[in-house]
């Protein structure tokens, strides 16, 4: 899974956002070190619901602005689950690694 | 939703299908306009080069497919140059027409004084196959392998009996009196007029044939001298052709872009109407396979050996572009691959079953 994609999954992971507010989110849970372009989030969208692992939860109109939140979907939940222990697992061996390498600063 | 910067920006999500604009382009600018901060009045160019690039990647619709854009692009690639290979055939009709028999028969006793040449008549057209222009008459030979013989007429002729001087002698004859006409005379091209490897043949004295090319403005000349060897009188022929007309650059560009951009637009279309539920969605696949393998097979088959043949050889004026693409030698496969398109795109366009517009995500249920 790309990191864009598991951001994404991340920030639905605890309730359901519309697209700006995914865009918001990557931005605050990867320190600001990704910024998501609405093009890019859309595409993302589509592909992560077309693989059934993302879905449209409600829509509603702010400011005349139309706004849909998307939430996961049992199998985003699972994917995203799947990833993070994947992620855990490499960064526990990368840190066992360098605490052998620098046992004092790591 | 009104304002510049909502303007632009929906100027910008025309780069989208419609039914996905329809389905998704009122949530699309709110997010856009959701993240830009206040005082904004036109899309930054990250920004509008993104929504292009995603606009035209949900044209071909399949949003979890890995493999869609490599398609859209192998078959846009290819139709652009086959789009510009017709373009330039058509910007071949810009070429003055080939010099008259008594205008070439002039030319040649400039070139060579004294002479004689057999056999010069008008050409009947820029491009001939078997000596006639290309007709109905021809489809047979131009389908059946036979397309090659499709190729540039020239007015020209060849030495009447013994050629009246010995080679060398022509050679530097030529190449003297080409220049002092203005000629730009080419690096001529020496053959050996029969191979071998060694004793009891000795490659030293192998006979020698020589290609003389020139050009003057829009006019090429080609003379071939071979010698005599081997109860073989010897042979002397010259011919001259058009040169590629400036027309055709910009014709084969305009003509690539615009065929380019029209098969991925159509690509996209089918690709998109053919997802899901859609009844030929099994049967386009394998057609796109028969459409690419018959047009990109001959092409890169070809493509290598024309620019072999170029660098091998001085030319004056490059071959035509669609002789680098194979073609009309192999206008039958190419016609095969164009067959498959058709039938694919007539499958694309059979109703759907469901009426769900593209873009549209699955609400929970």
């Amino acid at each position: 899974m790309r990191e864009p994609t598991f951001l994404i999954l991340t920030a639905l992971a605890d309730r359901p956002r519309h697209g700006y507010g995914i865009v918001r989110e990557v931005g605050v849970l990867s320190d600001g070190r990704v910024s998501l372009l609405t093009g890019t989030l859309y595409t993302a969208l589509d592909r992560l619901a077309a693989e059934g692992l993302v879905e449209l939860d409600h829509e509603e109109e702010v400011d005349g602005r139309l706004r849909r939140y998307y939430r996961l979907t049992g199998e985003g939940l699972a994917a995203l689950t799947a990833e993070t222990a994947r992620l855990r697992q490499l960064t526990t061996a990368a840190e066992e690694r360098l605490r052998s390498v620098r046992p004092r600063t790591a | 939703m009104t304002g510049p910067l909502t303007r632009r920006y929906r100027r910008l999500l025309l780069a989208y299908p419609r039914a996905y604009r329809r389905a998704r382009g009122d949530e699309l600018l709110g997010a856009l306009l959701d993240a830009a901060p206040p005082g904004r009045a036109r899309p930054t160019a990250r920004e509008a080069a993104d929504l292009i690039r995603h606009g035209l990647r949900a044209r071909l619709g399949r949003p979890a497919s890995r493999t869609v854009v490599a398609w859209a692009v192998l078959v846009a690639v290819v139709s652009g140059v086959f789009a510009a290979a017709f373009a330039t055939r058509a910007g071949w009709e810009t070429a003055r027409p080939l010099p008259r028999a008594a205008e070439a028969r002039a030319m040649l006793a400039e070139v060579l004084p004294g002479q004689e040449f057999d056999d010069i008549e008008d050409a009947p057209a820029l491009f001939v196959i078997y000596g006639q222009p290309l007709s109905w008459n021809a489809a047979h030979s131009l389908l059946f392998f036979d397309g090659g013989e499709y190729a540039q007429a020239g007015v020209g002729g060849s030495a009447v009996g013994v050629p009246a001087r010995p080679p060398g002698e022509t050679v530097e004859l030529v190449q003297r009196n080409l220049r002092e006409h203005g000629w730009t005379v080419y690096p001529t091209t020496l053959r050996d007029m029969y191979g071998c490897v060694g004793p009891p043949c000795d490659p030293a004295a192998i006979p020698t044939g020589a290609t003389i090319v020139a050009r003057r403005g829009d006019t090429t000349f080609t003379m071939e001298v071979n010698p005599a060897y081997a109860g073989n009188p010897g042979y002397l022929g010259a011919v001259f052709q058009r040169a590629t007309p400036v027309a055709v650059y910009p014709f084969g560009l305009v003509g690539g872009l615009l065929g380019a951009v029209v098969a991925f637009l159509v690509f996209g279309w089918a690709s998109r109407r053919t997802e899901g539920r859609h009844p030929a969605r099994v049967a386009v696949k394998p057609l796109l396979g028969v459409v690419l393998f018959f047009w990109w097979v001959p092409t890169l088959w070809t493509l290598p050996l024309a620019a072999q043949h170029h660098l091998d050889e001085p030319h004056p004026s490059w071959h035509p572009m669609w002789e680098w693409l194979g073609q009309p030698t192999f206008s039958l496969l190419f016609l095969v691959g164009c067959g498959a398109a058709l039938l694919g795109l007539a499958l694309a366009a059979l109703p759907r079953p469901d009426r769900e517009p593209v873009g549209t995500v699955p609400r929970a249920g």
